[in-house]
């Protein structure tokens, strides 16, 4: 179908559009109106639909404003924290990674040198001559190993204590 | 510095984003007075389920709350409210559903919303249900509220120059439906 479009349709919506039909509507086009089929067409159908959105305007019960207002401030709120959560849950997801990686290389690495870094750590506290932080009267039995299994624990401990903060704080 | 002090910053985002702040309490509820019974009326025309176009307007309202919209005026607001209510209406009719909106009468949907029928419904209802929604949604669009084929296009995301075509198509339809009508006359 080839829309015929007649030159005066945009004149008569105009007129329509602006709510000066037919009152303000000058004779001759009003004459012309009843003779074109597509501006009969378009103030007919404008008509109708006019009439049809002033019913319905009257038909709703609307909600309070101020329930929807809230409920899309919550929406954003949440949309917000998602956002916010994504890149940090990514950056702990990649961490979390690079640290298993990095400590099942090393663990790979030490079984192949025969398992060295045990004895190694058992000896540090040697090295470090810690022994002279010891009473006289300590027992010398696995010699630094006293000094070492507290050390490591009390980094585990402010480790957990860290992340616990941390993850808080979020 | 507390996450809720942080939001706003980072919902703004960039510079052309911080100046599309949302509207605040008052003058939404004054676009919401003005803007809420024409977007229902276009829903429920369209839609042909007034319960449907209560929940679409909600949402359509939550939605342009929630996102950052033009700040170009109220005309401007309202096009793009009207997008966003046409999008939901698109969303529901491809949502697979166990009845299609398009086999429910009209005159049982106006039965159950317990409205009587007024003149406007009577002539205008039994010719929109013949109609496709596309085409309803455009001839609301064109002749409820008075868009041009440009602000169409842009509600609907149809091409601005395929309007004109369907809009003239959908009129001539429309009105040979009107006019077959008894209440008109009959066929002229």
């Amino acid at each position: 179908m080839i829309p015929f479009t007649c030159p005066r349709e945009k004149e008569v919506a105009d007129l329509l559009h602006r709510g000066h039909w037919p009152q303000a509507c000058p004779q001759a086009l009003r004459a012309h109106v009843h003779t074109c089929r597509a501006c009969s067409d378009l103030v007919f159908v404008a008509a109708a639909f006019q009439a049809a959105r002033a019913q319905s305007a009257h038909v709703p019960r609307l909600e309070s404003p101020g329930a929807l207002w809230w409920r899309a401030q919550l929406r954003r709120r949440s949309a917000a924290i998602e956002r916010i959560g994504k890149p940090i849950l990514g950056a702990q997801i990649f961490a979390l990674a690079v640290a298993l990686v990095i400590a099942a290389g090393a663990v790979a690495w030490q079984a192949r040198q025969g398992l060295h870094l045990v004895s190694w750590l058992v000896r540090l506290p040697q090295a470090l001559n810690f022994d002279v932080l010891l009473p006289a009267s300590w027992p010398h039995l696995g010699s630094g190993v006293w000094l070492l299994v507290p050390v490591l624990s009390t980094i585990a401990l402010l480790g957990g204590v860290v992340v616990y903060l941390a993850s808080e704080r979020h | 510095m507390r996450w809720e002090s942080a939001i706003p910053n980072i919902l703004a985002g960039d510079a052309q984003q911080l100046a599309c702040q949302p509207m605040d309490n008052e003058t939404f509820a004054g676009f919401y007075t003005r803007s809420a019974r024409p977007l229902w009326a276009y829903l429920a025309r369209v839609s042909r389920d007034p319960a449907l176009a209560d929940d679409l307007m909600q949402e359509s309202f939550i939605r342009f709350l929630a996102a950052v919209h033009p700040q170009d005026g109220e005309v401007a607001a309202r096009r793009y409210l009207f997008r966003i209510a046409t999008n939901l209406l698109r969303d529901h009719w491809r949502r697979p559903q166990s009845s299609s909106i398009e086999e429910i009468q009209e005159h049982f949907l106006a039965a159950q919303s317990g409205t009587a029928l007024s003149d406007s419904q009577v002539m205008l209802g039994p010719a929109m249900a013949q109609m496709r929604p596309r085409d309803r949604q455009l001839l609301w669009l064109a002749y409820a509220e008075g868009y041009s084929h440009h602000e169409i296009a842009e509600i609907t995301g149809l091409a601005s120059a395929s309007i004109r075509l369907l809009l003239f198509r959908a009129r001539r339809k429309i009105a040979r439906l009107l006019r077959q009508q008894p209440s008109n006359g009959g066929e002229r």
